[in-house]
């Protein structure tokens, strides 16, 4: 099993959530998130003077599934949260050890 | 008594009168709270909403307990005269005498301010009234000390600014004191209020020093929606702010209220447009049409009711322009660079209400009467209007005005750094510990703005903190 962890610009979550859920991903994660990469900060004026805001508005969403889903899923994300502009966004995929249903105990990839 | 006689309303009563003019400072106090409180809770970083709406909130409070005890009957009271009639030392103050009484408060109003036309409404309406203006001046100079300013300094400076400087001037504009008798005239306070919290607040600034650099570094506002909030109470506040200053619910209020938001608008969308075609971003602002909107409000106060419609466009096209360049250009030279006037107070109000009040001896027009009473003396000339150079091809009016603006920056700059002093001497200081700067509102007050629970429901009972186990 993976953990898919991407980082989105926040008006494409509509776009991913559809595409993954009509991959049949069963479930995702999403957090409000700030953070910079190669697009940097951006400027803010408030009565005449200029902030330099660092950290930009994201949203990092987290996918679990299966290794056979896992290409299907990154083709997903990457296509549907594109926009060729800097600030897109990274994706990056960690190995899962163990996956547990709270409700039922249920260990493994039924679990998902 | 028989029932008959009990009326409501004395012969001198007007209801009209008395009810407009008790709209009209609850109005005014509005601005206040919270009006200036949520504006400037908006302005500041969240670290220091609670702080400044705290000192908002305290100084409104203060004010008033001087006012009741001294500062009504200071300020327009009957003058107390240390030297010849006519002279500087017969009209500066009134007396310094509490207003308790019931005969008091509930008798006709009789002050300084028109001496020679009687108010149709009591004491206690009149007191109020002025109160609300008294108070609201403290709290605008507030925003040129927010975010170091020791809270119990603040506690101190209220008291002591009111009645050693507001008191003061009060007197001799509007209590029929000696720049009165001279002919200088302020409709609504452009000089007693905004000129003088501009210069206290630059004054006062200078005296606690800067805010921490990280501070300034990061000065996001708060909350934007607060500032549309305040500025908007602030706004069609003013209604009650120059509405009620001509004293009767006559035709003059309607036009001190009509100029007041033509001159309003016409300031926001100078400043906007300004701002999108001068300002090095190219960008128009919300807080940019705040400071619009400010600069026609303050710069339409002295003048209200004097001037005409074309006038209070004037009047807000000139003030919006020139406090625009003072703030984009003027902020970047000494001394203006080297004081840490937090919310620009010293633009917006001083500046806006130095224009405002010279634009009176330029675009006041003799046509504009503010009491509909022929017969009713003034200086022995009919009813009460003001002159200006475009009618009168005369300087007099203005040069009386500049005389006047000159005793309200020197008087009030003097007097605010012995305010401050004083409190500085008594406390040991004026600001708050660098430890206590660096977390605000929670090491002052043991509150934020937006508190955080702790996630989920208790599960160790009773805590620590229940009654039971303390």
């Amino acid at each position: 099993m993976k953990l898919v962890t991407a980082v989105i610009k926040p008006f494409k979550l509509d776009e991913v959530k559809v595409a993954l859920t009509e991959l049949g991903v069963s479930g995702m994660t999403v957090t409000q998130a700030r953070g910079f990469g190669r697009q940097g900060g951006h400027i803010e004026i408030y009565r005449g003077r200029e902030y330099e805001v660092d950290f930009i508005d994201k949203i990092r969403v987290e996918v679990a599934c299966t290794d056979e889903q896992l290409d299907a899923v990154l083709d997903a994300i990457v296509n549907s949260a594109r926009t060729g502009s800097v600030g897109d966004g990274k994706v990056w995929v960690v190995d899962v050890v163990r996956v547990v249903r709270v409700r039922t105990n249920e260990r493994g990839p039924e679990a998902l | 008594m028989s029932l008959a006689t009990i009326i409501p309303y004395p012969s001198w009563l007007n209801p009209a009168d008395n009810t407009w003019q008790l709209v009209a400072a609850t109005l005014v106090g509005l601005m206040s709270l919270p009006g200036i409180a949520v504006l400037y809770g908006g302005l500041v970083r969240k670290k220091w909403i609670v702080n400044t709406m705290m000192m908002v909130f305290t100084g409104f409070s203060l004010t008033l307990v001087v006012w009741m005890l001294w500062g009504y009957n200071l300020a327009f009271g009957h003058l107390s005269h240390f030297g010849p009639t006519g002279s500087f030392w017969s009209g500066f103050i009134g007396h310094f005498q509490p207003l308790s009484t019931a005969g008091a408060e509930q008798g006709q109003a009789v002050s300084g301010a028109n001496s020679l036309i009687p108010f149709h409404f009591s004491t206690a309406t009149l007191a109020y009234f002025q109160f609300v203006f008294a108070a609201i001046t403290p709290l605008l100079f507030l925003g040129g000390l927010v975010g170091r300013i020791k809270f119990k300094a603040w506690l101190l400076i209220v008291p002591l600014w009111i009645t050693l400087i507001y008191c003061v001037n009060a007197a001799l504009l509007w209590g029929g004191g000696f720049f009165a008798q001279k002919g200088a005239v302020d409709y609504s306070g452009g000089y007693v209020i905004h000129l003088s919290a501009g210069v206290a607040a630059f004054v006062g600034a200078a005296m606690v020093g800067p805010r921490r650099w990280q501070d300034r570094e990061n000065a996001f506002p708060s909350n934007l929606m607060m500032v549309a909030i305040g500025a908007g109470i602030l706004w069609l506040g003013w209604n009650g702010f120059n509405g009620g200053d001509p004293f009767y619910a006559g035709a003059d209020a309607a036009s001190a209220v009509l100029n007041t938001n033509v001159a309003t608008a016409v300031g926001v969308l100078t400043w906007v447009l300004m701002d999108m075609f001068f300002s090095r971003q190219k960008k128009p602002t919300f807080l940019g049409a705040i400071n619009g909107m400010l600069c026609g409000l303050v710069a339409i106060t002295p003048s209200a009711g004097w001037v005409n419609g074309t006038g209070a466009i004037i009047v807000g096209l000139v003030a919006a322009s020139i406090v625009w360049v003072a703030w984009n250009y003027l902020s970047r030279v000494r001394p203006f660079s080297k004081v840490d006037d937090a919310m620009g107070v010293v633009y917006t109000h001083g500046i806006a209400g130095l224009v405002g009040g010279l634009m009176v001896g330029i675009v006041a027009d003799p046509g504009m009467v503010q009491y509909g009473v022929s017969g009713a003396h003034f200086k022995g000339a009919g009813a009460i209007s003001v002159g200006g150079w475009f009618y009168t091809h005369s300087f007099h009016q203005l040069w009386e005005q500049f005389l006047a603006a000159l005793w309200i920056i020197g008087y009030t700059a003097v007097g605010t750094v012995v305010v401050f002093s004083i409190v500085k001497f008594v406390l040991g200081g004026l600001r708050e510990s660098e430890e206590t700067l660096a977390l605000g509102d929670i090491a002052i007050h043991e509150e934020e703005a937006f508190p955080e629970p702790t996630f989920g429901e208790p599960v160790l009972t009773p805590s620590h903190l229940h009654p039971d186990n303390l």
